[in-house]
């Protein structure tokens, strides 16, 4: 099943002279439990491609659809993306006045679930990627991997099928970028669909299926695996 | 280095024989160098002449016990206390091949390397998988994680290339 599509997107920031083709035609699918990594150049639209695919940005022309729906046609888009849809910021976007396992609790809370439930997941992912012990720090106390840990915790919370995580491994060390990586992949073989940018070859490495993104067109993949390989 | 250094690290846990050196040595360095039993114990007979090993008890199925003598350990030693330094490489044959294509007439560059990075990252796809999947000793990990590491500076040095060129054009 197919969770997440792109069809024929363009996105033109601007107008006239001073308009930049961010993204000129790309056409990719996502499939449950596929796990994709787009590289590419700074500039080339790894961003953009993201943005659209979570609605936080709508494309110039052609469409996304999200678990079969049409972005152009949800009405609550925020309410698809606290529920759908996990997103790892490329600059994190944690709020400063808030901890870290309160970030994490954030979109289950404003998704109605009671804040003692909210508490018990937010631990339940933060240990996951071990980072329990940083639940009551706030997001200026801490160092920048371990805010990126607790970023990648407030993605993954609750029962989200897609994950979109721009550059998630930014500030960290290679051994724990592959945890990280090994995570999302744990997650993909538990059913959830994600879409990772990375300019890292090494973590890229971790995906079925790898695409290159150039001046914003699709310039190569590698092959979709068989079905079968999972 | 050579295959006696590594028989002799192995040596160091204790007597083995040597089919049980082969088994060994090629769990921690995985496929990166495979080894025939005659060749190990080629090996142990000149380590032998040369005083770094002697032979001891023969076990119930005739096979000989190697252990390590001073002179072996002090070998050792001076192994592990002597940095590697790259001399003479065997050539790139990827490296000549883009500089000879940027040379030549009639070649598209851009799609030389486009091609190539595919390739190579099918390549890393591969070791990280067998990386994922392997429930293997700390040295064969890091024996993987030394090829995605190469693996990885070679896409990055396509990645630069494209970049420089695309400059320059
Ligand atoms: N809001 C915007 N207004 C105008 N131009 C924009 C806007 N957002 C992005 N762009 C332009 O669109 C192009 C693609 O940007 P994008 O952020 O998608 O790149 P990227 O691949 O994510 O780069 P990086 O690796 O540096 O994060 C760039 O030329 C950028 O300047
Ligand atoms: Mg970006």
């Amino acid at each position: 099943m197919t969770v997440l599509a792109l069809a024929g997107v363009t996105r033109v920031h601007g107008d006239g002279e001073t308009a930049v083709h961010a993204l000129k035609g790309v056409s990719l699918q996502v499939g449950e439990g596929e796990l994709v990594a787009v590289m590419g150049p700074s500039g080339s639209g790894k961003s953009t491609l993201l943005n659209l695919a979570g609605g936080l940005d709508r494309p110039t022309s052609g469409a996304v659809h999200v678990d079969g729906r049409d972005l152009a046609t949800v009405r609550d888009l925020a309410a698809l993306r606290r529920r759908s849809v996990g997103y790892v910021f490329q600059d994190l976007n944690l709020i400063t006045s808030l901890t870290a396992a309160e970030n994490v609790m954030l979109p289950r809370e404003l998704d109605g679930v009671r804040s003692r439930r909210a508490r018990a997941e937010a631990m339940a992912v933060l240990t996951e990627i071990g980072a329990e012990s940083l639940a009551d720090r706030f997001p200026d106390e801490l160092s920048g991997g371990q805010r990126q840990r607790v970023a990648i915790a407030r993605a993954l919370v609750g029962e989200r099928r897609l994950l979109l995580a721009d550059e998630p491994t930014g500030a960290l060390d290679t051994p724990t970028g592959d945890e990280i990586l090994r995570l999302l992949a744990a997650r993909c073989a538990a059913g959830a669909s994600v879409l990772l940018v990375t300019h890292e070859p090494r973590y890229a490495a971790w995906a079925d299926r790898v695409v290159f993104l150039r001046d914003g067109v699709i310039a190569d993949a590698t092959d979709v695996p068989m079905a079968s390989a999972r | 280095m050579s295959i006696r250094h590594g028989l002799l690290a192995l040596l160091s846990r204790g007597p083995r024989h040597g089919y049980q050196l082969r088994v060994e040595f090629e769990a921690s360095t995985g496929a990166t160098w495979p080894l025939n039993v005659g060749q190990v114990y080629t090996t142990l007979a000149r380590m032998e002449r040369d005083g770094l090993v002697e032979p001891g008890e023969t076990d119930d199925q005739g096979r000989v016990v190697y252990a390590m003598t001073d002179a072996g350990r002090a070998e050792m030693e001076r192994w592990f206390t002597t940095p590697v330094v790259p001399s003479d490489r065997p050539r790139d044959e990827l490296v000549i091949k883009l500089a000879m294509a940027v040379e030549a007439k009639e070649v598209e560059v851009a799609e030389v390397i486009r091609r190539q990075r595919t390739a190579t990252m099918r390549t890393l796809q591969q070791l990280t998988r067998a990386k994922r999947d392997s429930a293997e000793g700390a040295a064969r990990l890091l024996v993987l994680d030394s090829m995605i590491f190469q693996a990885e500076a070679e896409q990055r040095w396509l990645d630069h290339c494209e970049a420089v060129l695309k400059e320059a054009r």
